[in-house]
């Protein structure tokens, strides 16, 4: 495989879906717009696209789907999966400025229109389950993030808190099991948890414990805040259940998407990486913009770069896609 | 005090109006607000009679009751809103499959539903909210809540562990009183369909028969195979709303529902003192939420259900108007 190497900018058009989000009006808009591959994306508020060079099927061609989980394992013949990691958007306190951490709060309007342009990015990208948080606002991304995808499987939230959750979701029709991508909710996959600090602000925090106590929890790798997590014990959880779960299904050959946060992906990210705990303190994941690596004979090739708020993220795609 | 069945309202909320002081947030629409002395001339909604003489001015505050967490007084007119949502169309209602207790998302025209349906309530006041335990209904009430012009923040409430409650604590004050609890419950959940969950209609009238399928739709108490008849539905859901959320409307919170056509109808039927036959045939529009008065222990009706075709509008009560108007203040 000569594809790009993990750090190139080649990348594919983006396409739109058929339903655009309207940001003015807040609501879902039925346009299409529709980059082809052969026409280029002149400046556009994405910087530095370039558009693929060969490795692009056309529009037209479908994309090869695995079958999902309740099908059969036959692992594919190229032995190569997708995995994607789309970190959430802004919530209402990130909007206020309040540490959040586990404290389960939902979207703005702003982290809706995120989550729907993370879709549109990834939209033509196989998918076979999907992993997300007990946190909404993760779940919500996943949700919306799908809508745009051109699969059209329907994402169905697995329940397993109790026999009776699991028994009255059952799914009674083969063919309707074969359109749908379970998505899985783990707490694991939560955001760092922050303790005393969660539901305050800046300067809260900063008056309670002190301004140079608060960059430090911050910014170390092993200092919990009180009664809190730190990044070292979020990414311990989060790791062991990367492992102990998403690998696995990579392994047997399914596509993965992890719809989390910045915490647990990190942490994700730093496995993958082999970063250390200095590199993953200033790893900055953006939001709206979805990480793909690539799962091939036990490795992960990076895909698309985790960048900062004012990069964009680009996608080399394999020749498989 | 209007009867529940009487059409007469107090105020008819018209959208869009131009430079009107009562948008609700950047995105929405702007809201009329109709005054007592002006008419309501052939609303979209027959029947309404403008109020005579019930509004009092703008400037008096509105006495909102306190979160849950911060102690609970009751409201000295001890008058409490009730708001049931249904959500809008999800990814299996469009492909026109049984759904239940399958927890399929929303479809983009569901979230438009959602976000109108928040865009009508943006006024009336909401200090705890109620929803399944299935993501179409939550996330139908959190895209409603954007729309709240009072802009507190929904919190879903964590407590199936003891780890999952711990971990969600708030530790300012004064941020949760700017919070809005979400509660999820499983009794809320849609009607649980058994064997028919994931199926076409055609696969179950092959599977199934059309009249055995026919009739698992249209009676009250006969269950399709391993699922819920509505009977069964109503009980849980029923039950709930009574240990948990009548509780919270005596003490005068302000309360919301989230949840799905069973499960709501189950509990209109409750409120409204319906028999079976009528709860059949009771059909609730999606995108239009339902307001009731709970005042002296009773339910007041103050906007139907409707059609699909129909608009809801809302009989505002003197103290709703009141903390819209204080709204508008802000």
């Amino acid at each position: 495989m000569t594809a790009a190497a993990a750090t190139a900018h080649h990348a594919i058009v983006s396409t739109r879906s058929t339903r655009l989000w309207n940001a003015k009006n807040s609501r879902f808009d039925k346009n299409v717009c529709l980059v082809s591959v052969g026409s280029c994306c002149p400046g556009n508020r994405k910087l530095g696209l370039l558009c693929a060079s060969g490795s692009q099927s056309s529009v037209t061609e479908p994309v090869q789907q695995p079958s999902n989980g309740k099908g059969d394992h036959s692992p594919k013949k190229s032995k190569e999966s997708s995995l994607i990691l789309i970190r959430h958007g802004e919530s209402m306190w990130n909007e206020k400025n309040l540490f959040t951490g586990c404290v389960d709060v939902p979207l703005t309007p702003k982290g809706v229109q995120e989550a729907i342009e993370a879709g549109s990015r990834i939209r033509n990208l196989p998918i076979d389950v999907i992993y997300t948080s007990s946190m909404v606002r993760a779940q919500m991304t996943a949700m919306l993030a799908m809508m745009q995808h051109r699969r059209k499987k329907v994402p169905i939230i697995m329940h397993n808190e109790s026999e009776q959750a699991h028994s009255w979701s059952k799914i009674y029709s083969e063919d309707t099991k074969k359109l749908s991508i379970p998505v899985i909710t783990a707490w694991q996959l939560n955001e760092r948890m922050y303790g005393e600090l969660q539901g305050l602000n800046k300067q809260e925090t900063a008056d309670q414990f002190g301004k140079e106590q608060v960059h430090e929890w911050r910014r170390s790798y092993g200092i919990p805040p009180p009664n809190g997590e730190s990044l070292e014990m979020c990414a311990e959880r989060a790791v062991s259940y990367f492992n102990d779960q998403v690998v696995p299904q990579l392994t047997s050959g399914k596509h993965v998407m992890v719809a989390a946060h910045a915490n647990s992906l990190r942490s994700i990210i730093m496995h993958l990486d082999r970063l250390t705990s200095q590199e993953v303190i200033s790893l900055e994941l953006s939001t709206g913009i979805p990480m793909l690596y690539i799962f091939k004979e036990g490795k992960f090739v990076r895909r698309g770069s985790p960048v900062g708020p004012s990069e964009a993220s680009v996608y080399a795609y394999t020749k498989a896609f | 005090m209007a009867a529940s069945t009487s059409q007469h309202a107090l105020i008819s909320i018209k959208p869009a109006a131009p430079a009107a002081s009562f948008s609700c947030g950047k995105r929405a629409g702007n809201a009329r607000f109709v005054s007592a002395t002006g008419c309501c001339p052939g609303s979209r909604k027959f029947g309404l009679v403008c109020a005579a003489n019930s509004q009092s001015s703008v400037i008096e505050p509105v006495h909102l009751p306190s979160s849950p967490e911060s102690g609970s007084t009751p409201k000295k007119s001890g008058e409490s809103a009730l708001i049931l949502i249904r959500h809008g169309e999800s990814l299996w209602n469009e492909k026109n499959l049984f759904t239940g207790c399958v927890d399929v998302p929303l479809t983009p025209k569901g979230v438009n539903e959602a976000i109108e349906a928040g865009k009508r309530i943006c006024n009336i006041p909401v200090d705890v909210i109620y929803t399944s335990s299935l993501i179409r209904a939550q996330m139908t009430a959190m895209l409603a809540m954007m729309q709240h012009r009072r802009k507190k923040v929904p919190i879903i409430v964590h407590s199936e562990s003891e780890r999952a409650h711990q971990w969600s604590q708030v530790y300012s004050e004064e941020t949760k009183k700017q919070s809005i609890p979400v509660v999820t419950a499983w009794q809320l959940n849609e009607r649980m369909y058994g064997e028919l969950q994931g199926l076409n209609k055609q696969e179950t009238a092959d599977r199934f028969g059309k009249d055995q399928v026919h009739e698992w739709r249209r009676s009250y108490d006969i269950p399709p195979p391993n699922g819920e008849s509505l009977e069964m539905c109503a009980e849980r859901a029923v039950s709930y709303f009574k240990d948990q959320i009548v509780p919270q409307l005596v003490a005068g919170k302000h309360v919301m529902i989230a949840a799905h056509g069973n499960s709501l109808r189950s509990i209109i039927m409750h409120l409204d003192k319906l028999t079976s036959q009528e709860v059949i045939s009771l059909e609730l529009s999606t995108g239009i939420p339902m307001l009731y008065i709970f005042k002296e222990g009773k339910f007041i009706r103050r906007g139907s259900p409707a059609g699909p075709s129909e608009a809801g509008v809302y009989a505002y009560t003197k103290k709703l108007a009141q903390y819209r108007q204080k709204l508008d203040g802000m």
